[in-house]
């Protein structure tokens, strides 16, 4: 029975493990190789040559830096703008708070998907259309963010907070020097599943973008694969460099990821 | 001291404004607008024509329409039973002690890292015929002989089983942390209790692991329905809505109709049929939630 888990277990790994290796592997063979078993996929020649190709003869490289800086913006600000929001919902007392939460609470019943043709045109109308602003601000208000945040401030004790009004401190100087430290497990978290969301967001800069120069890499790549048709190295390479620094990311930050992974599943 | 509480209210709404600028502007307005180009005859470059109830008429007897929500309705039939047992499986693994299970939970986490484009055309070129990963792997171990060629992308039935198993590989990551932190929550002396009693493993897992996750299966369960609902991208990529249109699901349905054939009133309006699903079923959630609230 032991040898039965350890088989399955094995196997399982394996079956996760195959298409990214293989993926790597096909991306450093040279072209045009005849593949008749699944073993000459993994045999040499090697070569980097289509590497070369692919990052200085395409736009790879931009959209990849696309991604990244629209994913860091996108994170940095909706964590920014959730917990503060989160934090007067949760500590701070003031008129039609309850009306405030439920607006807000009643977005988690709004899905994305369902209103992108006239966000379309709502973008278009402000003149949002093929810029970084329309892929950043249209994105930045996350309902999930704020009231899993919200709970968080919950968690912290008020009479900590009273202590530090005693002292004259503001507002504003409560939420940044004593809640924020207090609650960075949960921004962590928060930020790490905004910034993998916005990584994967697709669809509304398949919309809003036209310009090649602003796509991000989910656009990107479709477009460029469109190209290759024969063989597999040049898609293959094209796969590895849009996966490789997000691949580096998780190896070094697993712990924090799995971590924020799961505190996201409190809120269900 | 009726100034401080005035001062106090302005103070929350400064910190409130930045998101209630972006949600209004960006959520709650587009939804009403929408509302509106439901009403119209509305193509890109805004040329607007009042029509009335027709795109709502002109839906419900679509028949693309009724078949794409059905394309979406058969992806999230087939993932999200198959997703809660490949979690549940994952998560069992990479719980036992043994040398390798850090190694286990990277590797079982690692797909979900890729780029939604990355995973479906990988899975593309994994499902390929004569040299695609799969094929030469069956072939290989003999399962598959040498004459015969599976074409999984041609076929319907074929397309839906590779796209499952893409999405699946990809996205069941997620889902396996939340298994295996719920598994770890479970305490040991039920497990040694349950032991001492003589319960074997098939036993131990029927009657203490799945009881103690059943909380986080109906949530699992729930956020697997509404996110499989929305699924576009892969099926985009792996089959693009084909053969014959027979895996269009409906997003792509709302995207052709509103910027090939330029027809956002249209598009605007089938949205709304996903919106009001949607709706329906994050309101199930939150009742079965709550419920589930009450009786802890």
């Amino acid at each position: 029975m032991k040898w039965f888990y350890r088989i399955v277990s094995v196997v399982m790994a394996a079956i996760f493990l195959l298409p990214v290796i293989w993926m790597l592997v096909v991306s450093v063979k040279e072209e045009g190789m005849k593949i008749i078993t699944v073993v000459d996929w993994f045999t040499p020649p090697y070569s980097l040559a289509v590497y070369d190709q692919i990052l200085n003869g395409t736009k790879l490289t931009d959209w990849l830096l696309n991604s990244v800086l629209v994913a860091v913006f996108v994170t940095l600000l909706t964590v920014v703008v959730a917990a503060m929001a989160g934090f007067v919902l949760s500590k701070v007392p003031f008129r039609y708070r309850a009306v405030a939460f439920f607006f807000i609470l009643s977005g988690l019943l709004i899905p994305g998907e369902a209103i992108i043709i006239p966000l379309y045109q709502v973008a278009k109308d402000m003149n949002l259309l093929n810029s970084y602003e329309g892929l950043i601000i249209p994105v930045l208000a996350s309902p999930v963010a704020v009231i899993v945040l919200k709970s968080f401030f919950d968690g912290v004790p008020n009479d900590l907070l009273e202590s530090v009004q005693i002292d004259g401190g503001g507002t504003w100087r409560i939420f940044t020097s004593i809640m924020i430290p207090l609650i960075r497990p949960a921004l962590a978290s928060m930020a790490i599943l905004t910034f993998i969301g916005s990584w994967n967001n697709f669809l509304w800069p398949f919309l809003s973008i036209t310009d090649d120069n602003l796509f991000t890499l989910p656009m990107g790549i479709p477009t460029l694969m469109s190209q290759y048709s024969e063989d597999y190295v040049k898609p293959m390479v094209v796969n590895t460099i849009a996966s490789l620094p997000i691949m580096l990311l998780f190896i070094i930050f697993e712990r924090q990821i799995v971590k924020g992974v799961s505190l996201s599943g409190i809120k269900g | 001291m009726r100034m401080n509480k005035w001062r106090a209210d302005v103070q929350a709404f400064l910190f409130l404004l930045p998101f209630l600028l972006v949600y209004v502007g960006f959520t709650f307005w587009p939804m009403i607008k929408g509302v509106q180009m439901t009403f119209y005859k509305w193509t890109l470059i805004k040329k607007m024509q009042y029509v009335g109830w027709d795109n709502y008429r002109r839906m419900l007897q679509d028949q693309e329409m009724w078949d794409a929500l059905w394309h979406s309705t058969i992806f999230v039939l087939l993932t999200t039973p198959t997703m809660l047992v490949l979690a549940i499986m994952l998560a069992m693994i990479a719980n036992r002690k043994s040398r390798l299970q850090k190694f286990y939970r990277s590797v079982f986490f690692l797909p979900s890292v890729l780029s939604v484009a990355v995973a479906s055309f990988l899975g593309l070129f994994v499902f390929q015929p004569y040299t695609g990963l799969v094929n030469s792997v069956l072939h290989l171990l003999g399962v598959l002989s040498d004459q015969r060629e599976i074409f999984w992308l041609t076929e319907t039935n074929l397309a839906w089983i590779a796209i499952s198993l893409i999405t699946l590989w990809w996205t069941v990551g997620f889902n396996f942390i939340l298994y295996l932190s719920a598994m770890q929550d479970i305490p040991d002396e039920i497990y040694e209790a349950a032991r001492l009693d003589g319960a074997n493993d098939r036993q131990v897992f029927w009657r203490i692991t799945l009881p103690y996750l059943s909380p986080i299966t109906k949530t699992i369960t729930m956020l697997q329905i509404i996110a499989s609902f929305k699924v576009f991208l892969q099926i985009y990529i792996i089959t693009g809505g084909g053969p014959l249109d027979q895996t269009r699901p409906i997003i792509q349905l709302i995207y052709q109709t509103g910027f090939r054939k330029n027809d956002l009133g249209y598009a605007a309006t089938m949205s709304y049929m996903l919106f009001a699903i949607l709706l329906v079923l994050s309101i199930i959630q939150y009742v079965i939630n709550n419920r589930k609230g009450a009786n802890a």
